[in-house]
């Protein structure tokens, strides 16, 4: 290739690597702003503009403000509670519902898998309404149940995961089936281990979905102490007129910092496994 | 033996079926089809969270042909639906694009890490952020404008961009999920086809329109669809940048429905646009398949 570099060529190396760069600036500078807020002492230099950085005035007091402000721990707290146990919750009933329409053979399937898929087109949104009188009927709301429980059956799930085992060989089964290995046993030990993962896409993608959901705690909880982190943010700014903003930023900032390390731990995982779970429809 | 599991036996997998299907099956009528049911039957009536419902007819679907608001409501909900769906199918596509051209590894990681980040971030987060970002007198993007000599910008208090900029907000979070699956797409090309096109001469250009951009279409149109679903589904970007506002220029048709449901505690009227707003989606997604079908090409 080398002995086709032209000055268009490079030319077009150049601009690539402009746009990237001006792209990547532009997604990563307001983390780095708001960063610089959660350690800055005064509101004022702040909203200095330019920007500017004086090492003398950082200060620590804006993180133990934010805990004094909201029960900053128990949002943390809920919004773990929450996703982990949708995630794990979902992983299970979508594998195993997958499972059956991938692999077994029994009446009403084709009509229960359309149910399936239609209802992909029927998001909580539309049913909000009815969800939150059902769980008020059974005295869920202002309960973190409220948030588990309408998260687990996904049919976007089902699906991906569907897609992933029928292309697996069937081969590896035949040899179980024949040396008498139950369906359970079957799924358990030879389908779920090669699934590693379309089975991580589908959790970091439900974990991202619930962990930053607004809608259904706005609705289903009213005491602050059984909030999540997106709705404890906004309480947090909501008392913006008597907090500070380097109060605010450092509650961004604490909410931030841990997805920031998980994701970099796990981002190279999180790139392959969509890309060798191939999302199509 | 039962007579019922020999049955099975012979007929099928039905029993270990029924087992594998029962967690799924449960929980899909109880906060599925049972809300749903309840969507259905709550839009004909006048129902309000502090006293049962009186029936009410076809009052509640007579009201969404005369709420003017609905209809503009709808009317922005389509337009930042529709201009975040283009960002993010288009610009998606041309970072994706750029970040398999060669470049060492590390900074093809370090670009992949930065666009994928904001994905992961809470969008109330987001929201708190860029309501900074963008302040009329503070913020540092109408900061950055005067360098350039351009006027300040009302961001969040303008009808006309009030909505511009819950549009650049959520795109600017969610892109990174549609240039990871167009990397996806990318890398399960053949690389054969694109070296047979090199031997043949094909520019760079022509390579991507006449091989990558047909073998992509599957991604493309995936992508098509989830970003549309996504995007008419947006709530929090405009309940914290704007509250919908100006007027209602930037609210989306969840924050309507929230407001009449728990806000004016109006639920059977909140349930027939509930109802109207699946319609849409089904309609959309409709479309969506039958274009699919004249275009998609699957390998």
């Amino acid at each position: 290739m080398s002995s086709r570099l032209t000055v268009g060529h490079v030319a077009a190396r150049v601009l690539t690597f402009v746009i990237l760069v001006v792209a990547a600036v532009a997604i990563t500078a307001p983390f780095l702003w708001i960063f610089r807020g959660a350690f800055s002492g005064s509101d004022a230099e702040l909203y200095r503009l330019p920007p500017t950085f004086h090492a003398e005035n950082l200060t620590l007091d804006n993180f133990g403000k934010v805990t004094e402000q909201v029960p900053y721990f128990r949002f943390f707290l809920n919004s773990i509670i929450v996703s982990g146990t949708v995630t794990i919750a979902q992983l299970i009933t979508c594998s195993t519902a997958a499972y059956a329409f991938a692999r077994l053979r029994f009446r009403g399937k084709g009509v229960l898998f359309a149910v399936v898929i239609g209802s992909l087109m029927i998001p909580i949104q539309v049913t909000i309404v009815p969800l939150f009188l059902v769980m008020s009927k059974i005295g869920m709301t202002n309960s973190l149940w409220a948030l588990i429980f309408p998260g687990i059956f996904s049919a976007f799930g089902i699906f991906l995961l569907r897609q992933h085992f029928m292309a697996l060989p069937y081969e590896l089964e035949e040899a179980a089936k024949i040396d008498g290995a139950s369906r359970f046993h079957t799924f358990a030990r030879i389908i779920l281990p090669l699934s590693g993962p379309s089975i991580a896409t589908l959790g970091i993608l439900c974990f991202t979905y619930w962990w930053n959901d607004l809608l259904l705690p706005l609705v289903m909880i009213s005491d602050t102490d059984k909030q999540t982190l997106p709705v404890g943010l906004v309480l947090l700014a909501g008392r913006f007129s008597t907090g500070s903003l380097g109060t605010i930023a450092a509650g961004i900032a604490m909410a931030i910092v841990p997805v920031l390390i998980v994701f970099i731990a796990a981002q190279r995982y999180i790139v392959q496994s969509i890309a060798s779970s191939g999302l199509k429809l | 033996m039962s007579v019922k599991q020999a049955q099975a036996r012979t007929r099928g997998d039905g029993v270990a079926a029924l087992a594998f299907l029962t967690p799924s099956i449960l929980t899909f009528l109880v906060f599925v089809l049972a809300p749903t049911i309840g969507v259905l039957i709550l839009s004909f009536f006048d129902w309000n969270l502090l006293s049962d419902g009186t029936f009410a007819g076809l009052d509640n679907f007579q009201r969404l042909f005369t709420d003017e608001r609905l209809l503009g409501v709808y009317g922005s909900t389509t337009y930042m639906a529709l201009v975040i769906l283009a960002v993010n199918v288009v610009l998606g596509l041309l970072l994706a694009v750029l970040l398999e051209t060669r470049m060492p590894r590390w900074i093809r990681a370090f670009f992949r890490l930065s666009f994928l980040f904001p994905f992961v971030v809470s969008a109330s987060a987001v929201a708190l952020i860029w309501r900074f970002l963008l302040n009329k007198d503070l913020g540092l993007v109408n900061y950055l404008l005067g360098l350039t000599g351009l006027d300040r910008i009302d961001w969040l208090g303008s009808s006309t961009w009030a909505p511009i900029s819950v549009i650049m907000v959520n795109s600017w979070k969610t892109i990174g999920f549609s240039i990871l699956v167009y990397i996806a797409g990318l890398q399960s090309i053949p690389k054969q086809l694109r070296e047979a096109a090199i031997v043949d001469g094909a520019g760079a250009w022509t390579r991507f329109w006449r091989i990558t951009f047909p073998l992509l279409s599957p991604t493309i149109f995936f992508l098509v669809v989830i970003n549309t679903i996504n995007s008419f589904q947006i709530f929090a970007e405009p309940r914290v940048l704007t509250q919908g506002g100006p007027g209602d220029s930037s609210r989306t048709i969840v924050e309507y429905l929230y407001d009449r449901a728990f806000g004016d505690f109006d639920l059977g009227y909140a349930s027939a646009i509930g109802i109207t707003f699946a319609l849409v989606l089904v309609v959309l997604t409709a479309i969506q398949f039958w274009f699919s079908r004249r275009w998609t090409h699957y390998q």
